[in-house]
């Protein structure tokens, strides 16, 4: 979803930022900013999360940081229901990601597939 | 299209979403498909005590989820198969296995209650990391409403892709209820199918959160206040942080 939504603007990335971190040349405007607070709120540090939220409603505004906490909180269930149920890991993005984009991202290191 | 989340909350949300809120505890108190509305609101008790739960912190820091002696530290009012499937999936989500899952059911759990269970905790983790994350204080629990499961098995749910059975978009009957946007609907949207109503509390809520699915696949757009490509970085990094492979 990430690769194609950056494709269709034209722009470039380097997916291995998925799981390694990006680099400060992604194009994605507050890039660091988004992933500050996607972590904090993950790891559930209040302190940490509540830096990040400042520093979210700065640069996007109230609108988009609830918009923000929305997504991230949306993915705390996604991953539970796809996990738990066990849907096959090879139909993600609709069967189009590729074995090769799994290895590039690091997918393949994670529990679930190693164990397969 | 603003409204206040919760009272005595400074901070504008839209108000889509904080009618997704407000119907997803309502329908979280309600008798479900397979357990009561006690049960359910016992299920979100258990699934905010699971997120302190110093054996769940172990299992999550240990190289193997299943080496670890102990047990859940719990408020007490589920089994332990109820138990040990919220405790994993709370904590551990990314390092279950169909082993695991086949144990937690040979404990005396149904397939039904099993898909339930998860409806829960993908709805309640969903609607607690959200006020969480807005710097807002947690909802109290709503009071169970009284009344009998449903008890509905689909006809058409199987056990073929999945480790549970799920009712394939060709499969859906009439007696369903509304199942599926499209035929093409993607197995994450199949993942609670073989409960009907719990897949629909859990995507009504889910849709207001992400996006709808006629616009998930429209790379070109954002239904939200942030851009698409910022949409996919924090989803990403979310999956990536729990070892999801989706």
């Amino acid at each position: 979803m990430l690769r194609e939504s950056m494709q269709i603007e034209g722009k470039q990335m380097d997916v291995r930022g998925v799981t390694q971190g990006f680099n400060e040349h992604i194009e994605v405007p507050h890039a660091d900013v988004l992933v500050e607070f996607a972590e904090a709120v993950v790891l559930q540090d209040a302190a940490r999360t509540a830096r990040a939220s400042k520093n979210m409603r700065a640069v996007l505004g109230d609108e988009g940081f609830v918009d923000a906490a929305a997504i991230v909180s949306a993915f705390h269930g996604f991953v539970r229901i796809a996990d738990a149920i066990g849907i096959p890991y090879t139909s993600a993005a609709q069967g189009q990601d590729l074995p090769e984009l799994r290895e590039q991202v690091g997918i393949n290191e994670f529990y679930r597939v190693k164990g397969a | 299209m603003s409204a206040t989340l919760f009272a005595g909350s400074a901070l504008a949300v839209r108000g889509d979403l904080a009618e997704a809120h407000q119907r997803a505890w309502k329908a979280i108190a309600a008798p479900g498909t397979w357990l009561t509305g006690e049960r359910r609101v016992a299920a979100a008790a258990e699934i905010r005590r699971a997120r302190s739960c110093a054996h769940c912190v172990l299992i999550k820091a240990a190289l193997s989820p299943n080496g670890v002696k102990g047990v859940h530290q719990t408020l007490g009012v589920l089994g332990e198969a109820e138990v040990e499937l919220i405790h994993r999936v709370v904590g551990d989500p990314g390092r279950l296995s169909e082993s695991w899952a086949q144990s937690v059911l040979a404990r005396g759990l149904s397939d039904g209650e099993y898909v339930e269970i998860v409806g829960l905790v993908a709805m309640v983790m969903m609607l607690d990391t959200c006020t969480r994350a807005l710097g807002l204080p947690e909802q109290p629990l709503p009071a169970p409403q009284a009344g009998e499961p449903t008890r509905y098995r689909p006809a058409g749910a199987r056990k073929q892709a999945a480790w549970l059975p799920l009712v394939e978009p060709q499969d859906a009957t009439e007696a369903d209820g509304p199942m599926y946007p499209s035929p093409k609907a993607g197995y994450i949207y199949r993942g609670l199918s073989m409960v009907p109503q719990s897949m629909r509390d859990y995507w009504a809520l889910a849709n207001c959160h992400y996006m709808p699915g006629q616009y998930v696949y429209q790379f070109d757009k954002s239904i939200r206040a942030i851009t698409r490509p910022q949409t996919e970085i924090l989803a990403a990094r979310v999956s990536a942080m729990h070892q999801c492979v989706y």
